[in-house]
């Protein structure tokens, strides 16, 4: 599947050489009320897949939001409604018979603080094959964390000391730990929300480094408010403003030429 | 009265009108203009108020707390003096009555032989001989020497009568009788005398007596009376303006009121505190003291106290009543609070915990807001609404089962009727504390799960509740505590017998009940049996403390890791 490519369906504006790469998620006409209160209006946008999509945007604009219609987390928020299609491989994310607790073992998710849990490394990464019975015995639960944890980078770093604890990491390998957790249950999406803004320089490239190798495999949407970052890592970037997508289009041409005001304005650090 | 209404008053005024002067004076010495002052102007009324009122209230609360009793010592002390002549006569007719020393020969003599039967008795006991036998003896004596008390008593009246019938019809004849009257008194009736006293005196109350010696206490309490509070009155209101003298003149832009103000509410508050804590630490002495009085009357066999098997705190106190000796083996109270302990944490400790789950993870926010209140409420419920409930109902229901299942000494009070309503009373304790600590579980841990595609139950069983268990540890020892420490449920619910059994159909009895059992009604506050009690609630406060101790600990670093 290629894009069409929608250059005159405001108020979005679409690069012309987004057509080129083969879509993995699809969303139409996204809204998100939190209350009463529009946060989301009107996302339209397809990510390729074996890829990275950059969200960016000034804070509060919706970027989070957009991220959790993805995999419905936003289920799990008592407040917030969502309207719209989302499609993954032409699958129908947001309808009612779809288990979202299914949905997200397709769907892994990173978030802004490394949050592993109370429990041995070895026990946060088996923690999605044990729940969605994706090893039969002891041995294939090994090598699912094995590789998980070589794939994240962190195999080197943890093999002689699996059954400490995930929380004894430091901040930046706590990080990978979670990916590795994400990549176990075998995702065809990740999302990352800010997944390096808790961690210093050093341990930043590392995240960077693995985000760039896993793009092989996965189609990655990360939020970032880091425009170096976006443009280190992403091959597609959209851009955000007051729950409106406002810009979409390759990386190298949103930075360099962008076709909205709102999006030259953000990335030259005029408003923020 | 009025005096000191009007002291009270004119010291109102005194630091109002300080209040007003240290403001004044503030803004002058900043030529009117606040900010060249090193505080506020109110500070410098606030400084001038404490230095006028402070000293001087402190004063009158003194008087307050001591004026009258030191007025009752001088005026009867006064009294007593005068008495000298009338005192010296009646002891020495005392000395010379062969009646009288004859009494007091018999007592000496059978307070020895008392002890030496004592002291046989315990040695009896110790190696298993007829201590029946010396209690019994012991019993004979202790009734003879309270008859020759008597006997003495009753000489003693008749000789101080007659002494006092010598002294003459005059004001300081009847002055030196009431001296000598009270100086004979034991110290309940000096009391008494003394209040009567003061009733006739100032219209303090009604007086039970009013005899010729009364009247005269009465008019020598008077001129002591009155001195004392025109000065207090006088000391307090020149305290009060020298005060505000001195503090007037300290008064300068750059002087710090604000400091010296903080100063003085830091050391109200400190008190305060002080109090609180003084208080406890006297409550925790008295309780050692008094079980080391037990254990001395024990002779130090705090060995047989703690893991002896039998306890019946029965001792003989009438000749006629031949109960046993004491025995002071504490562990069927022990074993008995750990059952009913046991029972209450069976059923709390789930139900809280599920309770607190649903509360925390699963109902919505709107059931929550009505929800919670609601199953604090249960913890407002009176304890002794409880112990009804479960004497009345509970019981009787449960030997009725027990009963229908074939078990046939089912009685009502039992260690699980008990047990089961102490449970529904600690649920509540139970499940706000584990909210409060589920609650601390970081929401990212929880958005985790859900990512990786756990449900909720998933995400609460491995996810949740691993991460909130040491605070769950910590309610629930919390919990323990309280059900160890819980008293009224256990006197009505669970009978008193001592069984050493762990049947929860059958009666036990705890700690707390014993204590209660000891101290109420007609008590010996120095038998061995009233000050088991005291050993008994000491070693209560004891594991109480471990037990929150532990408990705090686990929390706090629960809280820490979380932070
Ligand atoms: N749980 C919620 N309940 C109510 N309103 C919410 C909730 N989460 C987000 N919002 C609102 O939705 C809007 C978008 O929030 P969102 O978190 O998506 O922003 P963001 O772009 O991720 O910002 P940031 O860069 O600061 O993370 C904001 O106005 C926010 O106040
Ligand atoms: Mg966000």
């Amino acid at each position: 599947m290629t894009l069409d490519f929608p250059i005159d369906n405001p108020p979005t504006r679409y690069h012309p050489l987004t057509t080129q790469l083969p879509i993995k998620v699809a969303t139409e006409d996204v809204s998100v009320r939190y209350g009463g209160k529009l946060a989301l209006e009107d996302v339209t946008l397809e990510i390729p897949d074996r890829a990275v999509t950059a969200c960016i945007g000034p804070s509060g604009c919706g970027k989070s939001t957009f991220l959790r219609c993805v995999n419905r987390m936003n289920d799990t928020i008592d407040t917030a409604r969502v309207s719209g299609s989302i499609r993954i491989d032409s699958e129908e994310v947001n309808g009612r018979d779809v288990d979202p607790v299914v949905l997200r073992a397709r769907v892994g998710m990173v978030f802004q603080k490394p949050n592993p849990f109370p429990k041995s490394i070895y026990e946060n990464v088996a923690y999605g094959p044990r729940i969605h019975g994706l090893a039969e015995t002891k041995a294939e639960l090994d090598h699912i964390v094995e590789t998980s944890l070589i794939k994240a980078g962190l195999w080197a770093e943890v093999a002689d000391r699996l059954h400490h604890p995930g929380t004894s990491l430091s901040g930046g390998q706590q990080q990978r730990l979670v990916i590795a957790r994400a990549i176990a249950v075998n995702p065809e999406v990740i999302l990352m929300d800010e997944p390096c803004s808790a961690l210093d320089p050093i341990a930043t490239a590392r995240i960077e480094e693995l985000i760039d190798e896993m793009r092989e495999n996965y189609s990655l949407i990360i939020v970032t408010h880091s425009m170096a970052q976006a443009a280190r890592v992403s091959q597609m970037t959209a851009f955000f403003h007051l729950g409106k997508l406002v810009e979409y289009g390759p990386t190298e041409e949103i930075f360099t030429n962008p076709l909205d005001q709102r999006t030259q304005d953000y990335i030259t650090g005029r408003f923020g | 009265m009025q005096s000191s209404l009007f002291a009270v008053l004119a010291l109102l005024v005194l630091t109002a009108v300080g209040f007003l002067i240290g403001r004044r004076r503030a803004v002058a010495a900043g030529s009117g203009r606040a900010s060249r002052l090193h505080s506020l102007p109110n500070y410098y009324g606030y400084y001038l108020a404490l230095w006028t009122g402070l000293p001087a209230f402190v004063l009158l609360a003194l008087y307050g707390l001591f004026g009258a009793s030191l007025v009752n010592t001088l005026a009867l002390g006064e009294l007593e003096r005068e008495a000298a002549p009338l005192i010296r006569e009646y002891e020495a007719q005392l000395a010379r009555d062969d009646q009288y020393q004859a009494l007091a020969e018999e007592t000496q003599q059978i307070e020895a032989e008392a002890l030496s039967a004592r002291n046989e008795m315990f040695r009896a006991e110790r190696e298993g001989g007829d201590a029946e036998r010396y209690l019994r003896a012991l019993g004979a004596l202790t009734a003879q020497r309270n008859e020759i008390a008597a006997e003495r008593q009753v000489r003693r009246d008749q000789v101080a009568s007659s002494v006092a019938a010598r002294a003459p019809r005059t004001i300081p004849g009847v002055r030196a009788r009431a001296g000598f009257e009270y100086w004979r008194a034991p110290s309940e009736r000096r009391e008494l005398f003394i209040a009567d006293a003061r009733a006739l005196a100032f219209n303090e109350g009604l007086a039970s007596r009013n005899t010729e010696e009364i009247r005269a206490a009465a008019l020598a309490l008077r001129p002591w009376e009155d001195l004392f509070r025109w000065s207090a009155a006088g000391v307090a209101l020149a305290l009060s303006v020298a005060g505000l003298a001195y503090a007037r003149t300290r008064i300068r832009a750059s002087f710090r009121a604000r400091d010296r103000v903080e100063g003085v509410v830091g050391l109200a508050l400190m008190m305060t505190s002080a109090i609180a804590i003084l208080t406890t630490l006297g409550i925790v002495f008295s309780l050692l003291f008094e079980s080391i009085r037990f254990f001395a009357s024990i002779d130090w066999r705090i060995h047989e106290f703690l893991f002896g098997l039998h306890w019946s705190p029965q001792i003989a106190i009438r000749a006629d009543q031949v109960g046993q000796s004491g025995a002071f083996g504490a562990v069927p109270l022990f074993a008995g609070t750990a059952l009913i302990t046991l029972i209450a944490m069976l059923v709390a400790a789930p139900i809280g915990l599920m309770a607190a789950i649903y509360l925390s993870e699963y109902a919505s926010p709107r059931l929550r807001a009505w929800a919670k209140p609601a199953l604090e409420i249960l913890a407002g419920v009176p304890t002794v609404v409880y112990g009804f409930f479960a004497l009345l109902t509970v019981g009787p229901f449960l030997r009725q089962f027990a009963m229908m299942l074939g078990y046939e000494d089912a009685v009502t009070q039992s260690a699980l009727s008990a047990g089961l309503v102490m449970g529904v009373m600690i649920i509540p304790f139970v499940s706000s504390l584990s909210d409060d600590v589920i609650n601390a579980v970081p929401q990212t841990l929880r958005d985790g799960s859900y990512a990786m595609g756990a449900t909720k139950s998933e995400t609460v069983r491995h996810v949740v509740f691993p991460a909130a268990l040491p605070g769950i540890v910590g309610a629930l020892l919390l919990a323990v505590s309280r059900a160890v420490g819980e008293t009224m449920i256990v006197v009505m619910a669970a009978g008193q017998g001592a069984n050493l059994t762990a049947n929860p159909l059958e009666s036990v009895t705890t700690i707390t009940v014993q204590i209660v059992m000891l101290l109420t009604g007609d008590q010996e506050f120095d038998s061995p049996k009233t000050l088991s009690a005291f050993a008994l609630g000491l070693v209560l406060f004891v594991m109480t403390l471990i037990l929150n101790i532990i408990a705090l600990r686990v929390v706090q670093r629960f809280r820490e890791r979380y932070e």
